[in-house]
């Protein structure tokens, strides 16, 4: 198999909320399962962390070593291998020092760069239905609140990528034919949705919340110039079992786009689910499954793959009836 | 003849479709839900639950139903002998609901219950679109390989093989499943002697729909 990179090669946790003392070794694609507050939505907080003081002037490396803080370490994939950088934080919230580690410092500017690019999301159905100002469409927002301007200025600017989007859009849902975005004189864009023949198209107010969360994940997804790692919470949400498949296709064509004949750079993505569902859809390949185990007060990352039973589990059966049982850990504790 | 499928996903019923409409040389009424199972053993857990809605709630008279063997043992002519059944063999499993499912339900919608056509892809469907193009793979191969412990290949080459990717998007999977089908359509001979899973599904295919005397 051919090792495809991504951008952070690896991640370990001390003291950091529940996450004591573990680490993680990050693929292109990442689904991360496990209980609720078990440390997946840590993980991702951690690299919005890194991402927050990188931009920053590094400060003294004789000043930034706390006794007895938390801290996280990143490594990074070819061609940064060189490079480290550990956080230092004031409590299991804040992390305000970063020591880099480079032995030599383009590489670690041009991962700085790579970064910044970084994004976090967790859609929120009501604030992608809002109309949003016509100028604030550069990027997708965490909670996809700037949807209709993102949309708005595809069409106008790059048409190619609005179209693929709009195409993808109506052959997962085939009851909408196409996407409108009228335009009030307050400068606001409103999202609206065609459908078939009928007289005007179903508005943003009157649309399911399940076809914000696909539109959330399509834009990420045919963005023509995505970030180099995006991070998105419960992707299953609002999604219908059957279209699970989707997702995991559109998520893939950031990580793997040769696969999917485009030639743009690999996304690095980290996602997490709820749903046994999709799990199911990673039997062929475990080694993106990250499951959470959490005991008592801390957690830890087991990678699916790492398991030495892991071959005759996904002979056995679903990797979603598996999970359930609690053979692969990842569930609540019970009192 | 109205037909249902049920099927592991949408590419997979494509191929169906395709496969037994080359061996009916019509196009039949299809019922307009595809059914999904998530995997195997999940279709033997579904299968009843199909069988009875199909016979009580629809006029379907037919049920296509097929899996991959994946490590499962390989049905042979061994398997055919009356009462014979092997546990682990997932022709006979699925072979078995149907025998037990329909045994005490009265006559619906005219016919005595719904046929059964049942295939199993050794050791994938992938392996069927493959037929033909690559000699090397055929269901004698993965049974001779299997008896010496040394595969002949795996699910996942097979998979490589066709779609050329390791992760095709579903169209992309679409695509490619039914060009080989499509291939099959017009002769069916090779893949009905190479693959004696697909060999059972055109000779249950043959049976005629049970109908009140
Ligand atoms: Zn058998």
């Amino acid at each position: 198999m051919v090792h495809v990179s991504g951008v952070i090669a690896s991640v370990a946790f001390r003291n950091f909320k529940a996450l004591r003392n573990t680490s993680l070794k990050l693929s292109p694609f990442n689904l991360v399962i496990g209980a609720n507050g078990s440390g997946k939505t840590s993980l991702i907080q951690a690299l919005q962390q890194l991402r927050a003081l990188a931009k920053l002037p590094l400060g003294d490396p004789a000043t930034v070593t706390r006794v007895g803080g938390s801290e996280i370490s990143f490594a990074f994939d070819a061609p940064h291998l060189g490079v480290t950088a550990r956080l230092g934080c004031v409590d299991d919230a804040v992390c305000d020092l970063l020591r880099v580690d480079s032995a030599n410092w383009a590489d670690w500017e041009d991962v700085k760069v790579r970064l910044a690019t970084m994004r976090s999301y967790v859609f929120d159905h009501a604030a992608m239905a809002a109309p949003a100002p016509r100028d604030s469409g550069a990027r997708l927002a965490g909670d996809g609140s700037n949807l209709a301007a993102v949309l708005a200025r595809w069409q106008r600017e790059t048409p190619a990528a609005f179209d693929r989007l709009q195409a993808e859009l109506t052959r997962w849902l085939p009851e909408f034919t196409g996407i409108v975005l009228p335009e009030d004189a307050g400068g606001m864009v409103r999202l609206g949705l065609k459908i078939g023949d009928a007289e005007g198209p179903v508005m943003a107010d009157n649309l399911s919340q399940g076809v914000f969360y696909v539109l959330g994940i399509l834009v990420l997804s045919f963005d023509p110039a995505p970030p180099a790692v995006v991070c998105i919470e419960e992707i299953d949400r609002g999604i219908h079992p059957r279209m699970l498949r989707e997702v995991r296709d559109a998520l893939y064509r950031l990580s793997y786009p040769a696969a999917m004949g485009e030639t743009r750079a690999p996304v690095q993505v980290i996602a997490t689910t709820h749903s046994p569902y999709l799990l199911d859809l990673f039997r062929e390949h475990p080694e993106e499954i990250v499951i959470t185990q959490k005991h008592g007060h801390e957690a830890h990352f087991e990678r699916l793959a790492d398991r030495a039973d892991a071959a005759e589990l996904l002979r056995e059966g679903s990797l979603g009836d598996m999970w359930f049982s609690g053979i692969l850990g990842g569930v609540p504790e019970e009192s | 003849m109205k037909i249902a499928f049920l099927s592991e996903s949408p590419a997979d019923e494509a191929v169906l479709r395709i496969l037994v409409e080359g061996a009916l040389k019509e196009k039949p009424t299809v019922a307009s839900a595809g059914y999904r199972a998530r995997g195997w053993p999940n279709v033997l857990q579904v299968l009843p639950a199909v069988i009875r809605h199909l016979h009580f709630n629809t006029d379907v008279d037919t049920l296509v139903v097929t899996g991959d063997s994946d490590d499962s043992p390989v049905h042979t002519a061994a398997h055919e002998a009356p009462q014979y059944f092997h546990p682990h063999c997932r022709m006979c499993q699925l072979r078995a609901v149907f025998r037990q499912t329909g045994k005490r339900f009265p006559a619906a919608h005219g016919r005595l219950r719904v046929r059964r056509v049942v295939g199993v892809a050794v050791p994938a469907l992938e392996a069927w679109l493959l037929c033909g193009v690559e000699d090397s793979v055929n269901e004698a191969a993965w049974t001779e390989g299997q008896a010496r412990g040394v595969l002949p290949y795996t699910r996942a080459e097979l998979k490589l093989r066709v779609y050329r990717t390791e992760r095709p998007s579903l169209p992309h999977e679409i695509a490619c499943a039914v060009r080989e089908a499509e291939r099959h359509r017009r002769d069916l001979r090779r893949l009905e002697y190479d693959f004696p899973g697909f060999a059972a599904l055109l000779r249950d295919l043959r049976e005629p729909i049970p109908e009140i005397s």
